[in-house]
């Protein structure tokens, strides 16, 4: 097998050039004294554990315990971790990873490839049953499948040590993002002496060995989470922040009412405040991009789908009725964008496709529905009757009041089923729903994350939307040198088909304090390091 | 007397046994699982899962092996959410804050809440019994989930003078607000049952012949009157104390102090079923042991009450 040194990007290339990636202090920048950083949960941590962690939050914490192979910078381009750079097989299905040899575990070991290797089986061993196992599925490592269903033993997975330092990972296809799912929580290596020394207690504060710029000093669950440096990490001399604490607090506005009394460096803004904080604290209020993306699907199931939402244009009409400008001006009021479409539009090599109605004004929308209404054969004598399924928030609430306004305009009438966050979901899953808010977050900064979605053979496609074209698009996507036109072109199937109403995308609405740098903002993963942060002198 | 002691607690095994198989019926009747995700684990995942917790044995195995684990080794399985944690834990540290907090909040609803009732009572319709109702009024009518918040804005954030939430260990700076918020509606409910039962008893027989006697009205009010006064006030205790130390959602949902009313409410609503019956279990039997405790302090206040 020939090798072929490829370069990731020039991030990457410059990260391997420089020996320091971490807490970059930018020139002019004077490190104030206090270097604590204190941030927002907003619920008790479920998991330390790397291989069943399944939280965004969880996953922040994470990223200060342990270190994956690579890492993003500010931008959210990949620099290396515990790897320093790869070489992919001409067939683009095996990589092999060359990992750093000062890289040592907080209890003084060096990390090797073994530890990956032992990481990543357990995510998919049965016996681990971890809920992120899907993610070896997704990231197509060679018999993940048959590992997770427990048909060969763990130790068929496709990856193995080929000496310490080095790592070989076998891929079922070539993925062109694969390098870019490496930042995730669930491939951090754990370390397999601490694990079998406490059996299910190793991730407790004093027992937890991680490798990452961080080792965690207190865990109270619902309260808080407190981390100190790491003198074993290979970069720690370059970590700046000397204390993280994580508080928990429930209630969104109890925790902004503590950041503005001095308690918190960063928390979230709740619905509707941000325009007021803004002019109150122009240099604390921030609005950045997020890789979400909020949508009204529709159930068209074959069984248990309504009659009229098979119908593509009643689906037209109900989506061209969504007033989204009212939505994120006047409900949301956070810098979210109206959306007429599936994938985040900030998605790096996402080039948006060309949609009609996008363009067309809030007027010609509402003309063309009621003349596609009348099509379908609804009108005042025949009103189209149909139920929204949303769960328990305050801006779900909201949101489902306006679209029942907005879609009585042009004479349907919406009843609305608020129901708590379980109930939702099953009845989702289950097709039992005929409108139902859903909402999804992208797991790698690729359009397929998001794409995959609405493929037959997705798990998560609960609107039962089916095309052959859309399925072979995506399928062959996988293996394009650049699958960015195929996204397109997916997304130009699904605004013909509308399988679902996009509704709005999301950003991260932060109160941030003033002196903190290196926060992470452009990352459009919102994927922050404690470790590249600082505080400056004011 | 003892033998109504043994009677009673023989009672309560068969009352938890029955919570405890209808709570495990509700809970696996509520639509979804503890793994029911946005991100849909696959079947081959889901499978695992639920081998790993025993889910996947039918009901009756999992309700007699539940309840086996409790008998024979104290054991209220491992939390299906809380994945590093087991139920035991979770009560014991969730628990010492809420009985801590509680306890206080108790103490404070009673000493208050009597002492404004009897105030009310003695000097009926004056401007201290206007007070004092109008105090017990309000503070019944504002809610702990609208006064968490007020307290946070005035004391936190206006003021500075407390810190906003957590625990740190029970300092006394993080338990102000959460007694407050707990105490009060409580006080509100004993002062107003103290006031009613007070103005009976100073109406009645043995207190017109007290003050006949010519004892001093001190005596009168606090040998003669309070005692009776307060039975029905104690039968309002006894379930008020309990649902004070097994916490409060909205105090632990608003001051982050780690308390298992909180947890009760997310175990729920995630559908961790043992981490939700091993508290229902608690407050269970929290419940049925001061129900017995008030019974007993009956007999020792009201000499006519016999068992």
């Amino acid at each position: 097998m020939t090798m072929n040194k490829l370069l990731l990007s020039t991030a990457l290339s410059l990260g391997l050039a420089l020996p320091s990636v971490a807490a970059t202090v930018a020139e002019g920048d004077k490190l104030a004294e206090n270097q604590n950083y204190t941030y927002w949960l907003l619920d008790a941590i479920k998991s330390m554990d790397p291989q069943i962690n399944t939280d965004v939050e969880g996953s922040g914490v994470l990223r200060s315990l342990f270190e994956g192979l690579y890492n993003e910078d500010q931008k959210g381009a990949l620099v290396p971790g515990v790897a320093t750079g790869f070489d992919l097989s001409e067939d683009k299905t095996v990589y092999t990873f060359k990992l750093r040899d000062n890289a040592k575990w907080s209890n003084g070991d060096p990390v090797t490839a073994n530890d990956f290797v032992y990481s990543w089986r357990r995510l998919a061993d049965p016996k681990t049953a971890s809920e992120y196992a899907w993610y070896m599925e997704l990231m197509q490592v060679k018999n993940s499948a048959a590992v997770i269903a427990g048909e060969v033993p763990p130790d068929q997975l496709g990856v193995k040590a080929i000496d310490d330092l080095t790592l070989e990972v076998t891929i079922e296809a070539p993925l062109p993002y694969f390098p870019k799912m490496l930042t995730h929580a669930s491939t951090f290596p754990v370390n397999q002496k601490a694990l079998e020394a406490n059996g299910d207690k190793w991730t407790e504060a004093g027992t937890l060995v991680g490798n990452g710029a961080y080792v965690l000093k207190e865990h109270i669950l619902g309260e808080k989470v407190v981390m100190e440096p790491n003198p074993n990490y290979w970069d720690n001399e370059n970590t700046v922040i000397q204390k993280i604490t994580a508080l928990t607090i429930n209630d969104v506005n109890a925790a902004l009412t503590r950041y503005l009394s001095g308690e918190l460096d960063r928390v979230d803004i709740p619905a509707g405040q941000y325009p007021t904080l803004k002019e109150q604290y122009p240099d604390q209020a921030t609005s950045v991009p997020q890789s979400c993306s909020y949508i009204y699907m529709f159930n068209m199931d074959e069984a248990k789908g309504p009659a009229a939402l098979k119908d593509i244009r009643v689906r037209k009409a109900l989506s061209y009725a969504i007033d989204r400008d009212i939505v994120v001006e006047k409900i949301l009021q956070g810098g979210q964008a109206p959306s007429y479409n599936w994938t985040h539009a900030a998605t790096e090599g996402f080039a948006m496709p060309e949609i009609d109605y996008a363009k067309w004004t809030q007027e010609e929308r509402l003309a063309k529905a009621k003349e596609l209404l009348v099509e379908a054969g609804f009108g005042p004598d025949n009103p189209l009757k149909l139920t929204l399924n949303y769960n328990t928030s305050e801006d779900h609430k909201k949101i489902a009041i306006a679209v029942q306004q907005f879609w009585k305009g042009i004479g349907v009438d919406l009843t609305l089923n608020n129901m708590e966050w379980k109930v939702h979901t099953d009845k989702m899953q289950n097709q039992d729903f005929e409108v139902a808010r859903y909402a999804w977050c992208g797991d790698y900064n690729e359009a397929s994350t998001y794409l995959d979605l609405f493929t037959s053979y997705s798990g998560h496609n609960n609107g039962k939307f089916f095309s052959e074209e859309y399925d072979k698009l995506m399928k062959e996507s996988k293996t394009a040198a650049d699958p960015n036109p195929m996204y397109t072109q997916a997304e130009q199937i699904l605004a013909k088909n509308m399988p679902m109403a996009p509704i709005y995308q999301y950003t991260k609405v932060e109160m941030i304090k003033p002196d903190m740098r290196g926060m992470g903002q452009e990352n459009l993963m919102q994927n922050w390091y404690v470790k590249d942060m600082y505080r400056v002198a004011q | 007397m003892i033998t109504y002691i043994l009677k009673r607690l023989a009672i309560a095994v068969p009352t938890l046994l029955f919570l405890i198989i209808v709570s495990f019926l509700l809970m696996h009747a509520a639509p979804g699982g503890p793994f029911t995700q946005e991100r849909q684990v696959p079947a081959a995942v889901l499978a695992n899962l639920n081998a790993k917790y025993g889910l996947d044995q039918p009901l009756w195995r999992q309700l007699a092996s539940y309840i086996w684990g409790i008998v024979a080794h104290f054991d209220f399985g491992p939390s299906f959410i809380y994945k590093d944690r087991t139920v035991n834990e979770i009560i014991a540290q969730g628990f010492p804050v809420t009985l801590t907090y509680g306890t206080i909040s108790f103490v404070v609803a009673v000493i208050t809440g009597v002492g404004l009732g009897v105030a009310a009572a003695i000097y009926q319709n004056s401007w201290l019994d206007y007070l004092a109702v109008g105090i017990s009024i309000g503070a019944q009518v504002l809610p702990n989930f609208v006064m968490a918040p007020l307290l946070l804005l005035t004391f936190t954030w206006w003021l500075g003078w407390l810190p906003g939430g957590g625990w740190e260990g029970g300092q006394w700076q993080y338990m102000v607000m959460p007694v407050i918020a707990l105490a009060t509606s409580y006080m509100a409910s004993i002062a107003r049952l103290t006031r009613a039962s007070m103005l009976e008893v100073l109406t009645s027989n043995h207190i017109r012949t007290a003050r006949a006697k010519g004892l001093p009205e001190s005596r009168v009010i606090l040998k003669h009157a309070l005692k009776p006064a307060l039975l029905p006030v104690l039968s309002y205790l006894g379930p008020a104390f309990v649902s004070m130390i097994t916490g409060s959602v909205v105090v632990d949902f608003f001051f982050s102090t780690g308390g298992i009313g909180k947890s009760f409410v997310d175990s729920a609503l995630n559908r961790d079923y043992a981490v939700m019956l091993g508290i229902t279990i608690l407050v269970g039997a929290l419940t049925i042991a001061f129900n017995l405790v008030v019974d007993i302090l009956y007999a020792w206040i009201d000499p006519k009450i016999r068992y």
